[in-house]
């Protein structure tokens, strides 16, 4: 029974970080409308960024988010000015810019291949202060203390974010430019700075992941793929562009996963995502929490 | 009097193209330059098939190595167990991977482009994970990850196998003219002109009472057909392959980016992109790879982007200005 409760909540726990990098995919999506390719690269560069502070310096690899996370915003905010803003401009009347999502393809084999040319093939661990670091509950459950760490900081950036989204002005100008980007443009928002500071977002939880996954996960540079798929199966589960769905998505997809592990081959656990997927495209293409204008 | 120099002029460029294109395999004799030429045509050609539906029906598909991986799968499964001729199984792998378009594209394709591009990520994932997982689909030995391997049967036409390269070079070359010829008849009939409405502008084209998801199914029915012939072709040429190698998530996107690159919707953009990043793909490779490993990926890239940056419709627009002007300068109008 114990083995069925640990798995459970190893799934909840790894499901959560999951959501985690799916925010970032939802918020880019809810207001670009854009699906990321680059995303799960982007991941592995906020891993390959945590990974060198804390290897570097020793330090505590929670303590390098307030420098990962404004380093990784930079990143997509320049990211998003340089390489995808003339494109955008290109196709601005579009609903849904297809070339956007080839130039992010772009981005995602320049940033593959570039971490492989500098860091090599290898599969490299960071030894922190918690890795491997275990807590006892009572019942002989066990649970590794650094997925507990990053469920806890997952729910509190998934907080923050909802706050900002709602009580800030900037969350209130990137929610309208999400609705409705014309409109917003004449309310006079900035629309390509929105775009720019949602991108930004992105990438930052992608840095926020990053610290959260280096203590107990390897870093390589195509471990993105590993996330991306998820990430993509994640908010169309739980509706794209929407943040509780991408939580909730993404710590569904984790149960999944590691309690399918316990009755079949992980592989196959794989193919039970894929299919469920599917089969939700068919019944409800909105998923869970999305609204029904996206499809 | 312009139009009249254009088709004049096109039929000689198409007469010299295709004298161009048949007469290579006598003058090059370096094996490895001939099977770059042939993978060049090979990717020509699947672009070109994924054009039906990529191109004219304004959707996205980005999971087409399943249909690949269909084809050679069938043709390879009746091959090895009932001796049926790859030539026959090939056209069975045809019809399933149509059938199998079908039953997937009716619910996906009226999903609008992320969704429909991410679905068919997911369907082409899932039948790779199936496969790779599976020793045996009902009856049939498939050997999950470790793939198939066809007996080698000499230089014999029965059997789809030849000795020399030249024999699949003009196969290749044959399913190339077939898809093409196929993709200008399709543009100019009814099908192809609702089809590209219903791309353009779905809610208006069905305003105007067009089926556009009957068409757009069609088309895709049609896309899958040729794609499976292409992956019988592979495993004849190779006489083994496995998941990985014709399933795989890289082979989907290199098929999409090609047309993209060259310019989808027309008929010459995917026979450009092929042309152009194939062979720049293999030499990269070959002359980058020892060096830096991935460079070649950097630089495609890079293509990639800057093609989108400046040319959002692909290299095949400023490339038909260029054409129009030399002939208008030859002509002196």
């Amino acid at each position: 029974m114990e083995i069925y409760i640990e798995s459970l909540l190893n799934g909840l726990l790894m499901g959560s970080i999951y959501g985690l990098t799916a925010v970032g995919l939802t918020v880019i999506f809810g207001v670009l409308k854009v699906i990321n390719f680059a995303h799960g690269s982007i991941l592995m560069v906020g891993m390959f960024v945590a990974y060198w502070c804390v290897t570097l310096t020793g330090m505590n690899p929670y303590l390098a988010i307030p420098i990962v996370v404004p380093l990784m915003f930079y990143f997509g905010y320049f990211m998003q000015q340089i390489v995808i803003e003339p494109v955008f401009k290109a196709e601005k009347d579009v609903r849904e810019p297809i070339t956007v999502i080839i130039v992010t393809t772009g981005v995602w084999y320049i940033l593959d291949n570039l971490a492989l040319m500098f860091f090599g093939a290898e599969y490299r661990v960071a030894h922190t202060s918690v890795t491997g670091k275990l807590f006892e509950l009572p019942g002989g459950i066990y649970l590794l203390q650094p997925k507990v760490y990053g469920f806890v900081i997952t729910f509190a950036c998934a907080l923050f974010l909802f706050w900002f989204l709602k009580n800030t002005v900037m969350g209130k100008a990137i929610r309208a430019t999400s609705l409705d980007r014309d409109a917003a443009s004449l309310m006079g928002v900035n629309q390509y700075r929105i775009y720019r500071t949602a991108f930004g977002i992105g990438t930052a939880a992608c840095g926020l992941a990053g610290c959260v996954l280096i203590p107990f996960y390897y870093v390589y540079p195509s471990v993105g793929l590993v996330f991306d798929i998820r990430a993509f199966i994640i908010v169309v589960l739980g509706g794209l562009g929407s943040i509780p769905g991408a939580i909730i998505g993404g710590i569904i997809i984790g149960v999944i996963e590691e309690v399918g592990a316990m009755f079949m081959p992980s592989t196959w656990t794989e193919l039970v995502i894929y299919g469920l997927f599917l089969l939700l495209l068919f019944v409800k293409p909105a998923g869970l929490f999305g609204s029904k204008q996206d499809f | 009097m312009k139009a009249l120099i254009d088709s004049h002029a096109n039929k000689y460029l198409l007469a010299a193209a295709l004298l161009i294109a048949l007469l290579a395999p006598q003058i090059i004799t370096s094996p490895s330059i001939m099977q770059i030429m042939i993978l060049t045509l090979f990717f020509a050609y699947l672009t070109s098939s994924w054009n039906l539906v990529g191109g004219f029906a304004g959707v996205l598909p980005m999971g087409h190595s399943a249909f690949v991986g269909i084809g050679a799968y069938t043709s390879t499964i009746l091959y090895l167990h009932y001796g049926l001729s790859p030539w026959f199984g090939m056209l069975a792998g045809g019809v399933l991977a149509a059938v199998v378009g079908i039953i997937i594209g009716i619910p996906t394709l009226k999903l609008r482009g992320a969704y429909f591009a991410l679905a068919t990520i997911a369907f082409g994932e899932g039948i790779r994970v199936l496969v790779e997982n599976l020793d045996m689909i009902g009856p049939f030995k498939v050997n999950g990850p470790r793939g198939l391997l066809i007996s080698l049967a000499g230089n014999s036409f029965k059997d789809y196998q030849f000795t020399s390269k030249e024999s699949y070079y003009y196969i290749i070359l044959a399913l190339l003219l077939v898809v093409l010829a196929m993709t200008w008849v399709l543009m100019r009939s009814k099908i192809g002109y609702y089809l590209s409405a219903g791309g353009e502008d779905p809610e208006a084209a069905a305003a105007l009472g067009i089926n556009v998801p009957r068409y757009k199914v069609m088309a895709m029915a049609i896309s899958c057909f040729f794609t499976a012939l292409a992956g019988t072709f592979y495993a004849q040429m190779f006489l083994y392959f496995y998941p990985k190698s014709i399933l795989g998530l890289d082979m989907s996107f290199e098929i999409a980016f090609i047309a993209l690159i060259g310019g989808r919707g027309t008929i010459v953009g995917p026979l450009l992109g092929a042309l152009l990043l194939r062979p720049l793909n293999e030499f990269t490779r070959i002359y980058l790879g020892g060096i830096l490993p991935g460079m070649h990926l950097v630089i495609f890239g890079l293509i990639l982007i800057l093609v989108m940056i400046f040319q959002p419709r692909g290299i095949q627009e400023p490339l038909t200005r260029l054409y129009r002007r030399i002939l208008y300068r030859i002509h002196g109008s």
